[in-house]
């Protein structure tokens, strides 16, 4: 809280000071109110001052409170209620969060996934109430009125090509392993099936093991491991996030094989991600930058509150730019969290 | 003021609370409804009636898990399986509903037939292969657990994208009944059915009992082997049944879904206060327990309470309950006995002295010095004494049996019937029958082919009471009326014989005069509120009951004929010593035993309930001030309330503790609670053919004899 409390106070302190002016002006020049500047920011005051957005994430890992961090700082600017429920990855405990959110009727409800399908019904119904709902990153079977995440497959191909480019057209081994996160995770499932699709286009590559590793680095440490002693010459490593990376390459590490077994990962950008990158553990990560991330949904927030349509209108996507970190030299692909 | 304090003693209806079975689980169930109360004053709209319904929805899948965890528990072992066993029927249901598309009655059967399976393994293990429910558990759930992952990730791709929609699946899931959620009316049922299932039904009682005591529930005779088997299979089925609910609500097949539920289960058993060592506990504990962790979750994460806090604080709230509970149960039972008893306040005069040569009508005086012993050292404890026709004594003994000195000397002893239980105050019936109060079980009979017969051991319960009095606890004298009832004293609903001296420190109106009617077998509650009452007769000319109240030391007349009749008065008040049982006397009055003399010292305790109080907290019993029974002591009254003489064994050499006398022929009898022997004393100025049967009976008899000889009269005129 206290990383926050500064900041906030400076906002409301901001957010006074600018309604005394606005008191002032309004008192000096009342026949100005038709100034189009005027009126648009009238206009946005009306559409967002006072609403509430409610925000549940699986639970509050480093991605997921960089992105609240940035999601509160800016709705607070702006006179918005923002809540935040952490079902710590528990899923019965997830859904009971969104139902209840659906009965207390938020304007806006922004949800990250664990599955496909456990909130699937409920983001149905919300929108069926009047809640305009946004899914970050990990989507549901139901499509709602704003994604705002990773193009997932796009992700998927553009690994697969950077281990095609090691392993593929005969070089090395042609064996790849693929670390997939939750199996029935939107994220890990979709960018799964399109890396696999874009190794399986050339022959002389192997998949020797694809399993899930339910964002454990633990667990990766342990399927690596089994791995290794299978395919000692394994050529590359695929793997669908970040921190649950960093076990399978200290297994790699473990077996001698630092350098020779290529490691690329999908992440988000936060701060371990660069540190791997520098100590030569990952070859190279594709960062997603959950900050910049966490401003593209506060934007979609605000274009949804000041649409006028109803909620579940809308289809928008909003698919984040991922950048290669590879060198120090990409640090700022990776945010910073403050202690 | 002081008087209103210790007659309604908060004390006592604490103590009497505690006593309840219900409420040892009072711990957990404050706890819960702490929870909610703090819960409904954080959190706003926590009451409303979709926020209750949301939470009744989510609930009954934990709260199944946790009765399977319960049962296991309760039937002296552990199933930590319930967990793995439940996500993978949560994963069987979606794949049978969504890839094998199976109507719904199929998937339910397929997903119970899950829990039979695993219930079978884990049972027939630990039953009949006999190892260990701890280590056999804990393997299941770690191979059901891998075999849900391999699963999962087998058919991740169908179950992430598979979505039916079906109108039934979406009611079992999301459909309400009358308002309240399905699955919760599922749990309601079903949560009933297992409670009644272990409470009142023959082979769920039998896993309770093996649960408490495997050896003893074998030595009774039962399968213990089929009832551990039983108790896993259910355990198995419920858990899987708990993961078809889930199912149907969740849709989904997560890696975490069931993680750590065989945790909170646990967790939600001990909460609960049910013993991990098997056999004490309930279904509605293993509620309480899930109640408290489910609200607990669901509050913390409603306040926005960062997840490691949330489970730090269960933790911590776990330790907590778990701590106090341990230590409340264990320690329980010492509160319950250091404040059970709860003297009240009682104000004596000072008695009429009995000093010798006071010319007081109590004046000790040598005239029991004369009595010849009766069976001396072949008896224990003859409370009471009664003869029969035929002149045979019959007296109490305390191994339970009715034992008889035959007529005339009285030499040889014989066990006439043995009832059980305590017996003590004595009377016989117009057919000659033995009635006998039995401390611990009621009325009982004897005839004189010497079967048993059982006349009453319960009455209406008293409503407003906690204490069930509907048992008779302590009867202890008893007498019947002309018209055939029988009234007797149930001296104690509090205590029993054993504890009669802490009756006395509470002088209180623990007891009742009861009344059974052998016409409609029905015992009605005469009067209660009475202090002991103890010694009951009738009077000569059946028109009213003599008792006596023994800590009041008082004679009472309660009219049960003529005007009066329904009328108590208190006939003689402030008697020198603690009343017994009366009997009548030849001359048309009445005989009353003194158990015990009053003293100053014992008399000044009685005006201080706090200081009885402090006594029985704080020194050991033998230390105890006690009522003085060291004395022998008979006295004589008449129908206007005159105490017309007294009869004294100086010192009680031969007759201490004198509960007891009765008239036969010129003889008085005396027996005594704790002696060994019967007195017996020649009555030379009674009436020498006297006999208390004839008293009651002889006219009845007479008359039945006169209406005889007239019918056959009549025969023979015409």
């Amino acid at each position: 809280m206290s990383i926050f409390s500064g900041r906030a106070f400076a906002v409301r302190a901001g957010l006074c000071l600018a309604a005394v002016a606005a008191m002032t002006m309004s008192m000096a020049l009342p026949s100005q109110a038709a100034d189009p500047r005027q009126q648009l920011h009238d206009d946005f005051t009306a559409a967002t001052v006072g609403k509430k957005i409610a925000w549940v994430p699986v639970w509050l890992g480093v991605l997921e409170s960089e992105w609240t961090r940035v999601m509160k700082e800016n709705f607070e600017d702006k006179g918005i209620e923002f809540v935040m429920r952490d079902p710590n990855f528990k899923s019965d405990v997830q859904l009971q969060a969104v139902s209840t959110l659906i009965n207390e009727k938020p304007d806006i409800l922004i949800v990250q996934n664990p599955t496909t399908t456990l909130l699937a019904r409920e983001l149905k119904r919300a929108m069926s109430e009047g809640i305009k709902v946004i899914q970050v990153n990990m989507s549901s079977n139901t499509t709602t009125d704003a994604y705002v995440g990773v193009d997932v497959p796009k992700m998927g191909r553009l690994l697969a090509k950077e281990a095609l480019a090691v392993c593929g057209g005969g070089k090395g081994s042609g064996k790849v392993a693929i670390l997939q996160g939750e199996a029935t995770a939107a994220y890990s499932l979709d960018m799964t099936n399109a890396a696999t699709e874009t190794l399986e286009k050339d022959p002389s590559i192997k998949i020797v093991s694809s399993q899930p590793v339910n964002w454990d680095a633990n667990k990766a440490s342990e399927v690596m491991t089994n791995v290794l002693q299978q395919h000692p010459d394994l050529c590359s490593i695929i793997s669908v996030w970040g921190p649950q990376t960093a076990g399978a390459a200290q297994a790699v590490k473990n077996a001698g094989l630092q350098g020779k077994v290529k490691i690329f990962v999908g992440s988000d950008g936060q701060p371990a991600d660069c540190d791997m990158i520098d100590q030569g553990l990952y070859t190279k990560n594709l960062s997603y930058t959950a900050n910049l991330q966490g401003e593209q949904i506060v934007t979609a927030a605000l274009a949804l509150l000041q649409d006028p349509r109803p909620a579940g209108s809308t289809h928008y996507a909003f698919y984040t730019t991922n950048y290669w970190v590879s060198g120090p030299e990409d640090r700022r692909y990776c945010f910073t969290v403050s202690k | 003021m002081r008087r209103i304090w210790y007659r309604l003693s908060p004390q006592m209806l604490i103590g009497e609370l505690l006593e309840k079975r219900w409420m040892e689980p009072i711990v957990p169930f404050a706890l819960m409804l702490a929870m909610f109360a703090a819960f409904l004053l954080a959190i706003p709209d926590y009451a409303s009636v979709v926020q209750i319904q949301l939470l009744m929805r989510s609930f009954p899948e934990q709260a199944f898990v946790a009765i399977a965890m319960a049962i296991s528990i309760l039937s002296g072992g552990i199933d930590l399986s319930v967990g793995a066993v439940f996500a993978m029927a949560n994963f069987l249901a979606l794949y049978l509903f969504l890839v094998q598309e199976w109507s719904l009655p199929l998937v339910l059967a397929g997903t119970l037939a899950w829990g039979v399976l695993i219930g079978a393994v884990n049972g027939g293990l630990i039953a009949y292969a006999k190892t260990r429910p701890f280590l056999t558990t804990m393997v299941v759930l770690i191979i059901v657990r891998a075999a849900y992952n391999k699963a999962t990730i087998a058919y991740s791709a169908q179950l992430a994208s598979g979505y039916v929609e079906n109108a039934a699946w979406d009611f079992i899931g999301i459909g309400t009944a009358g308002g309240i959620p399905f699955n919760m009316v599922c749990l309601i049922v079903i949560g009933l059915a297992t409670h009644i299932y272990l409470t009142r039904i023959r082979s769920g009682v039998h896993i309770m009992a093996v649960g408490s005591s495997r050896k003893a529930a074998r030595h009774a005779g039962i399968n213990v082997k089929w009832s551990l088997f039983l108790a896993y299979l259910l355990s198995g089925v419920l858990a899987s049944f708990a993961g078809f609910l889930y199912a149907a609500r969740q849709n989904s097949a997560g890696t975490d879904t069931g993680v750590g539920w065989e945790v909170n289960a646990l967790a939600a058993a001990v909460v609960g206060g049910i013993s991990l060592s098997g056999g004490r506990g309930t279904i509605a504990r293993a509620m309480i327990g899930a109640t408290i962790i489910f609200l607990l979750i669901n509050g913390l994460v409603q306040l926005g309470t960062h997840g490691s806090l949330t489970t730090a604080a269960i933790g911590f709230i776990l330790l907590l309950a778990v701590g106090f509970n341990v230590k409340f149960v264990k320690h329980k039972s010492t509160i319950l006995q250091k404040m059970y008893v709860s003297p009240t306040l009682v104000n004596f005069k000072e008695p009429p002295s009995i000093e010798r040569g006071s010319g007081s009508v109590f004046a000790e005086n040598d005239r029991l010095l004369a009595v010849e012993p009766i069976g001396l050292g072949k008896i224990e404890g003859p409370e009471d004494v009664i003869l029969d026709r035929y002149d045979n004594l019959y007296t109490v003994n305390r191994n339970g049996s009715i034992i008889r000195f035959l007529a005339p000397d009285y030499e040889v002893r014989e066990e006439f019937a043995r009832i059980g239980g305590r017996p003590l105050g004595l009377a016989m019936d117009k057919d000659e029958n033995i009635l006998a109060c039995v401390a611990g079980m009621g009325v009982y009979g004897v005839r004189p082919d010497r079967s048993i017969f059982k006349v009453t051991d319960e009455t209406a319960r008293t409503w407003y009471r906690f204490k069930d009095d509907s048992r008779i606890l302590l009867a202890d004298d008893l007498d019947i009326a002309p018209s055939g009832l029988i009234y007797f004293s149930d001296a104690s609903t509090r205590y029993e014989l054993t504890d009669w001296a802490l009756d006395g420190f509470e002088g209180r109106g623990n007891g009742r005069l009861l009344c059974y009617d052998p016409k409609t077998n029905k015992t009605t509650t005469v009067l209660s509120g009475l202090a002991f009452p103890n010694g009951v007769c009738v009077s000569h000319d059946g028109r009213c009951v003599y008792w006596v109240s023994t800590w009041l030391c008082r004679i009472y007349r309660y009219w049960i004929e003529g005007e009066q009749k329904g009328t108590l008065e208190i006939m003689v008040d402030n008697l020198p010593g603690y009343p017994d049982n009366i009997n009548r006397a030849s001359d048309g009055t009445y005989w009353l035993a003194f158990v015990g003399i009053r003293s100053p010292a014992f008399d000044l305790a009685m005006e201080d309930p706090a200081f009885r109080v402090r006594m029985v907290k704080q020194i050991p019993p033998d230390e105890w001030l006690c009522p003085g029974i060291n004395y022998g002591c008979v006295i004589k009254f008449d129908d206007n309330g005159n105490v017309l003489e007294s009869l004294w064994d100086p010192g009680a050499e031969n007759h201490a503790t004198i509960t007891s006398m009765r008239e036969h022929k010129g003889y008085l009898y005396i027996g005594g609670l704790e002696n060994n022997r019967i007195g017996r004393l020649k009555l030379p100025d009674a009436d020498q053919n006297w006999t208390s049967w004839d008293s009651y009976y002889a006219k009845d008899l007479q008359v039945a004899s006169d209406v005889k000889t007239m019918e056959v009269d009549h025969v023979v005129d015409s």
